[in-house]
């Protein structure tokens, strides 16, 4: 019964979302409504399958390659997030993409992204995960597309990008097959030297490239203006960073044996992302484009965390990941109710809607404190613990800390300035006063707020209820005596204190210096030095796609140019070639001396052979 | 039995001359009988699978003089390759229907199209060298013929060079045969199995097959050959001409002959070579039948890949993908066929925004496409999967790099293939495209569903190949 149930799981979503593509529906919320009651059933499914233990192993391609699921405190973790972020998002866009042009294609590649994303997250065969995980370019691609006119540009650069990370996936998993001689996840444990090491940093770029950090980002920000809103809440800021931090973690904590080498490799992938991203963030100036530059930055916190070693930093990355998925999507929610109502999320044109959008902007001040650090939000509590697993490494590695502390302050600084712009700056008085969202929108936005306070004041209950379970096989030794995470004034705590003071204060002087809230960030912008940086960044110097484009066009010609050669070899110089041997026919001259000559020359040349090939 | 497998040859040989006879009738009852025949000798394949599965093999022999026996086994590997083979022929020859029948000349195309067939089927039975070489040759004739079925001059050049190149290379091959023969005494191969082959002989035979199937530096006449009819392009990068090559390459070096260890150096870098090459020369190519030809090229690199590597998991991948290979390349080519006779033109540049006009050819393009890439949860996911991963066992990682780099290169010339011909704004002399006939319709979507099935049910291909395996001895 409960092996059915975890079929169901992934099977529901894929033939109910295959079936909403095939089939034509005029009604016009109907195919809202039935990917939405899909989508609740399996919470219900998800729900009632928690703290069970269940696998499945059937046979299928050899090799190794057999469909295993393995339903444990990791994956059940995973699982049902994903069912709970693809229902709050189901119920969002029910309103929200109703009237959109193309929409009929959306609900049915939601819910087939979501049956990829469980079957990714149940699988326990590494080419069981990777025939999910890559499966869901297909799904991103298309939700991409059904964006905006230009879209699809947007998605072939996704396509592309994570395409390529999958195919070094694709060959990481083909080397622990050979080293390991298994494709159980449960069963491989390698170190990291000499092929094996290769194997790792392909996994490690699978996972970062799926979660989004640095250097396989670039579309992100892209994909914020062109996709559909509820997309950006549902992949880059949920589903993918769930998968991606999975995977890391299974990678540096089940898979793979690191030194220290490998560790400061994760670590600076970590907090490079955590620094690039969010100075990029500083200075958007749209609302969406904004959220996506921090949905990058926040991945190198998590994986920071993961990459430190350190139980408590492991655990403040995983945490992270949940915090982060429930923060960032309840932003892009916001935002998506702002565009609703607004029509745009240039925050040159918005300002003032505190007034008319109340409730959302409570639940936008929730998700920002949450995510700025704020205390006693989710988002405080689970970049504490980073810190902490962060100092612990020891003096050597004081700079991921420090690292990790200036992305906090910017993180805070463009929150400020964000909320500032869109909900209380002065308000144009020609702008027509708008009206809050519809309730379908507001729900999922409530309870996702409302979640970020519970995960802050009582997180000893996601703590031990959630991430204990999870890493219970990992780490068993460590997390045996509970994990621990007290409020108290210590040092963090007034770093903390700091850290949103010094962001207070610079959000004060950017204000006062331009008299904007949108105008906070300015003074940084103008910095001698990041000025300039900034303006390349602008020209995308920085974006390796546009670069590889570039560089590429320039391999690509040259193999072309090597084809073209090779055929005029067939074209050119054989035909030229034959044609000069057919000279040769003036030799026919019919005089007979010639032909005589011809004759006994031969003759002369048989009997030297002859004479030479005599044994002697 | 044993009759079984002459009639899956000589029923489409032999038939074929009787399809223009027909044709002087009624082209409706030649059409059909076409079918039939192809028909015919895919289901004379499929009545051998019985014995194949219970791990018996079906032989016909009669003797003749000077070793020029006629042998023909219908073992594993060559009821695969048949039951592709002819699969694709059945859908390619109900899609012609549609595609030629304004042309002229159609009782030679059907002749033509149902003896290439034929050839092939006798290929893959066969186990002597002799008889190899004379179906091969076979093939050659009608694809010259095919490739130059509209008579322009430009076209019939076109048609020669495919024609001059591969011979030159069957030719070279033949002389390899005979240096075999001199070693062994015998052209047979069942007789050979496991005896080493000259290098000198390897390296001749090396020839043959790489015209063949159209790997660097013997490969450019295939890009050309685009000028014939979509559903001859189809077949030739499908189910038949192309194929023949790879499957050659099985039959010879990976199911009987050793060869030495420094071929397994100098082949993976010349396919690598062959795969980045016509990986670049697609991406910078216009002409939507040429960038599909160069992407067959460097696919059948990983095929080639999978096969040198002499390893369980990497000719099982190799095997995989001939079969994933042929589903989808002539799910694209019979697409593009379709584009390409409603839009009147090849150049990729002048078309755009068609998915609006032609929704089921963009879909089936596109499963087709997925699973060229080899993305999951299409049939190519697997088998490029095995090939990189037979590499990497086989002690070459870097050629699994370079593979992956290959993979990558796919990936991004079917995209932009794929975004510029069904994407973007439509350009106004388009307004007025149609959707392709009914049965040419059907031909696209039954390969790209199968396309997408065959990922799915992937256990029943691969149960298949691991039969083959055992049969060829591999990893003994």
């Amino acid at each position: 019964m409960n092996e059915t149930n975890l079929w169901l799981l992934f099977v529901i979503p894929a033939i109910v979302g295959a079936l909403l593509l095939v089939i034509p529906m005029t009604a016009r919320y109907l195919r809202g409504v039935i990917s939405t009651v899909t989508a609740a059933l399996l919470v219900y499914l998800a729900i009632n399958l928690w703290g069970q233990q269940i696998e499945i192993n059937l046979p299928w391609a050899g090799f190794g390659i057999d469909f295993q699921l393995r339903y444990y405190g990791f994956s059940q973790f995973i699982v049902t997030a994903i069912t709970m972020f693809a229902f709050l998002i189901t119920l969002y866009s029910t309103k929200f993409m109703v009237d959109k042009p193309k929409s009929n294609q959306f609900y049915g590649f939601l819910l087939l992204t979501e049956a990829m994303a469980i079957g990714a997250a149940l699988a326990n065969n590494l080419i069981v995960m990777l025939f999910f995980w890559e499966g869901l370019l297909i799904t991103t691609f298309a939700l991409i597309s059904l964006g905006s006119e230009k879209a699809f540009q947007t998605g072939l650069k996704s396509f592309i990008i994570i395409g390529l990370s999958d195919l070094c996936l694709t060959m990481g998993i083909g080397i622990i097959w050979v080293q390991a001689k298994t494709l159980v996840m449960s069963e491989i444990n390698l170190d990291t030297a000499g092929l094996n090491g290769v194997a790792f940093v392909l996994m490690m770029i699978g996972a970062i490239g799926k979660a989004g950090a640095m250097p396989f980002h670039t579309w992100i920000p892209d994909a914020a203006e062109d996709a559909p809103l509820p997309f950006m809440a549902y992949l880059p800021a949920a589903l993918e960073k769930l998968l991606g931090v999975y995977l890391v973690a299974r990678i540096a904590l089940d898979f793979f044996t690191l030194t220290d080498g490998m560790r400061i490799l994760v670590m600076s992938i970590g907090a490079i992302t955590i620094i690039f991203a969010v100075m990029m963030a500083l200075v958007q100036k749209d609302f969406k484009r904004l959220l996506s530059y921090h949905a990058i930055s926040q991945v190198g916190y998590m994986i920071l965390g993961i990459g430190t070693g350190v139980p408590i930093g492991i655990v403040g990355g995983l945490f992270h990941m949940i915090n982060h998925a429930m923060y960032k999507c309840c932003l892009f929610l916001t935002s998506g109710s702002v565009e609703s109502q607004n029509g745009t999320t240039d925050l040159n044109q918005l300002g003032g809607l505190w007034r008319q959008q109340p409730l959302t902007m409570i639940c936008f001040v929730v998700a920002a404190a949450s995510i700025s650090g704020v205390p006693p939000f989710n988002g405080f509590v689970s970049k504490e613990m980073i810190f902490e697993g962060a100092l612990e490494m020891g003096s050597a590695y004081r700079i991921f800390y420090v690292a990790a502390v200036l992305g906090a302050l910017f993180t805070a600084a463009s929150f400020l300035k964000l909320g500032h712009a869109a909900f209380f700056d002065k308000v144009d008085p020609k702008k027509p006063r708008v009206k809050d969202a519809h309730w379908t929108m507001q729900l999922p936005m409530i309870v996702l707020a409302l979640t970020c306070i519970v995960f802050g004041v009582w997180h000893k209950l996601p703590l031990n209820g959630i991430l204990k379970p999870a890493l219970m096989e990992s780490m068993d030794k460590v997390i045996d005596k509970g994990i621990h995470f007290e409020f108290g004034f210590g040092p963090l705590f007034w770093t903390t204190v700091l850290i949103l003071t010094f962001a207070i204060l610079n959000h004060w002087i950017g204000y006062k210096l331009t008299g904007k809230g949108l105008g906070a960030s300015h003074h940084i912008y103008e910095l001698p030095g990041l000025h300039q940086i900034y303006d390349l960044a602008e020209k995308q110097t920085f974006d390796p796609y546009v670069q590889g484009k570039r560089g590429g066009r320039y391999v690509v010609k040259g193999l072309f140019y090597i084809d073209r050669g090779v055929d005029w070899f067939y074209q050119k110089l054989v035909p030229a070639t034959a044609n000069k041997i057919a000279q040769l026919r003036q030799i026919h001259n019919g005089l007979y001396a010639n032909y005589l000559s011809w004759s006994v020359g031969g003759l002369l040349l048989i009997i030297l052979y002859f004479l030479l090939s005599v044994p002697k | 039995m044993e009759n079984v497998i002459l009639l899956a040859i000589l029923l489409p040989i032999i038939g074929a001359f009787i399809l223009p006879v027909i044709g002087r009738f009624s082209a409706k009852i030649r059409n059909i009988t076409a079918l039939l025949l192809v028909t015919t000798s895919f289901g004379a394949s499929l009545s051998l699978l019985g014995p194949v599965l219970s791990g018996k093999t079906t032989t016909f022999l009669l003797s003749m003089p000077l070793g020029f026996d006629l042998i023909l086994t219908a073992d594993a590997l060559g009821i695969l390759m048949a039951l592709a083979s002819s699969f694709v022929g059945i859908i390619i020859v109900m899609y012609s229907f549609g595609y030629i029948h304004h042309d002229a000349n159609q009782n030679e195309y059907y002749l033509m199209v149902v003896l290439f067939l034929g050839s092939m089927i006798g290929l893959v039975y066969s186990q002597n060298l002799i008889f190899i070489y004379l179906f091969w040759e076979i093939a050659a004739i009608c694809c010259w013929r095919l490739i130059g079925f509209y008579r322009e001059r430009e076209i019939v050049l076109k048609a020669d060079k495919a024609f001059l190149i591969t011979v030159f290379g069957a030719v070279a091959m033949l002389l390899g045969f005979v240096i075999l023969y001199s070693q062994h005494n015998t052209f047979n191969l069942l007789e050979m199995q496991g005896k080493e082959a000259s290098s000198l002989a390897v390296l001749l035979i090396m020839f043959g097959i790489f015209s063949k199937s159209a790997t660097l530096p013997f490969h450019t006449w295939l890009p050309d050959a685009g000028v014939a009819p979509s559903p001859v392009t189809g077949l030739l990068h499908a189910a038949v001409l192309v194929k023949i090559g790879v499957f050659a390459f099985a039959r010879i070096f990976v199911g009987t002959l050793q060869f030495d260890p420094v071929w397994m150096q100098i082949l993976p870098i010349v396919i690598a070579a062959s795969a980045l090459v016509a990986g670049g020369a697609a991406l910078v190519d216009t002409n939507i039948k040429r960038i599909i030809a160069y992407s067959t090229i460097s696919q059948l690199a990983f095929i080639f890949l999978g096969l040198v590597m002499k390893n369980p998991i990497a000719i099982a991948g190799g095997l995989l993908f001939i079969i994933m290979h042929g589903l989808a390349k002539g799910g694209l080519f019979l697409c593009a066929g379709i584009v390409e006779h409603n839009a009147h033109t090849k150049d990729i540049r002048q078309m755009g925004g068609l998915i609006t006009k032609m929704p089921i050819t963009t879909v089936s393009f596109a499963l087709c496409a997925l699973s060229i890439m080899g993305i999951p949860p299409f049939g190519g996911f697997f088998a490029k999967y095995m090939i990189i991963t037979g590499a990497v066992e086989g002690g070459n990682p870097w050629i699994a790099g370079v593979f992956i780099l290959g993979g990558f290169i796919t990936v991004l010339y079917v995209l932009r293939l794929f975004a510029l011909v069904f994407l973007g704004e439509m350009r106004t002399d388009l307004v007025n495209v149609k959707e392709g006939s009914n049965t040419m319709l059907a031909a696209v979507v039954i390969l790209g569903v199968l396309s997408l099935l065959a990922g799915f049910l992937v256990h029943f291909p691969n149960e298949f190949i691991q039969i083959a395996l055992e049969q060829m001895k591999v990893g003994i």
